[in-house]
């Protein structure tokens, strides 16, 4: 778990950021509207793009419509997670959960 | 994979844009459920797809398939029965709604286990739960609904949304991907929703225990008398499925992972 403050703003918008345009990659489990917004996770040999971090509650691939950064706030809606971007490890972003 | 490019209008609709209440409004809601199962349940009887055919299974692997539904039928039924008592108990609207959504995702899910009970030939599903049911599994659902019934919110949804619900939706995943083609369309429907379910108890008792702390001494010793008889019943579970151990072990750490960022180990 991380303590930041959840009320700032999710994504900081800035003309620096690589920005995605996205598309439905076949998850269905939200509602139509937020479908492209995330997409099944294929294991360890998945690649993630720099606006994409792994729900590590439900394991889902989070996705946003800019490049994401350490500190950005995103959700998981299929399981209604709130999280921060972090940097891990291994040097790649992760997400630490929210409460 | 993604593709870079100007500006669109996908912001109009951007979940990481809402306000943190907006957010928690939204996905409590029914409304969200409904149009969530929409999209994977539509032209899904019993959830099962009309172009999935039945494939040959030998009567070994058909009596081990039927003792496997007919625990998931007494998780289930479980989940059912302390969901609709969770309503009840809920601290906030929000939670009663979206408890509510719970109640009618256990109802289809014991009704899908039953139905393909009888898809495999039982003809009488009720006699054969009771006679396969696992003990520890029967064990646990008497736990679970004692500590509905004694009002404890926080406890009961730790026990049925983190507990119950995790062992569930690690089998099922594991089950799903060395089954017969029906029944793993009927648990990919399932799995769907106890990624809700888990995701709901883990948050809930997340923000809870984020403002009263103390309550992680009484659900650590609440862990310590039901993971005995979840593990029992886990073990079983996933030798009935044929989980592999290297994959049995990644998927248990989940389990883990959850009480850890809880702060109950």
């Amino acid at each position: 778990m991380t303590d930041v403050d959840v009320s700032a703003p999710e994504i900081t918008s800035d003309t620096t950021r690589q920005r995605y345009e996205l598309e439905e990659m076949g998850f269905k489990e939200v509602p139509k509207k937020w479908r492209k917004f995330y997409r099944y996770w294929q294991g360890p040999d998945d690649t993630l793009a720099p606006n994409e971090v792994i729900c590590p509650v439900c394991k889902v691939v989070i996705r946003a419509t800019r490049e994401l950064r350490p500190g950005d706030k995103v959700y998981c809606m299929p399981c209604m997670s709130r999280m921060v971007v972090v940097v891990g490890e291994n040097g790649r972003l992760e997400a630490d959960v929210v409460f | 994979m993604t593709d870079t490019t100007t500006r669109t209008d996908t912001d109009d609709f951007d979940p990481h844009a809402l306000a943190e209440q907006a957010f928690l409004d939204e996905v409590h809601s029914f409304q969200f459920w409904f149009d969530s199962i929409e999209g994977y349940l539509t032209d899904r009887p019993y959830g099962r797809r009309g172009t999935t055919d039945e494939d040959p299974i030998d009567d070994r692997r058909r009596e081990r398939l039927i003792t496997t539904l007919c625990n998931y039928a007494v998780g289930e039924t479980a989940a059912l029965e302390g969901a609709a008592g969770l309503v009840q108990l809920a601290p906030d609207r929000n939670s009663k709604i979206f408890m509510a959504t719970q109640v009618a995702d256990e109802a289809r899910h014991l009704e899908v286990f039953l139905h393909r009970l009888r898809e495999l030939g039982v003809a009488d599903p009720e006699s054969e739960i009771e006679r396969r049911a696992q003990p520890a599994l029967v064990d646990f659902k008497g736990a679970l609904l004692d500590l509905v019934d004694g009002g404890d919110w926080q406890a009961a949804v730790f026990a049925q949304n983190v507990i119950l619900e995790t062992m569930e939706y690690t089998v099922f995943r594991l089950h799903a991907a060395n089954a017969d083609a029906v029944t793993r369309d009927v648990l990919a429907g399932v799995i769907a929703d106890e990624r809700r379910h888990a995701g709901f108890g883990e948050n809930d008792l997340g923000r809870s225990l984020a403002v009263d702390p103390s309550g992680r001494a009484r659900l650590r010793e609440i862990r310590s008398q039901l993971d005995p008889m979840v593990l029992g019943v886990f073990e079983g579970a996933l030798d009935d499925v044929g989980a592999p151990t290297d994959e049995r072990h990644r998927l248990a750490g989940e389990y883990l992972d959850t009480v850890e960022r809880l702060g109950l180990t």
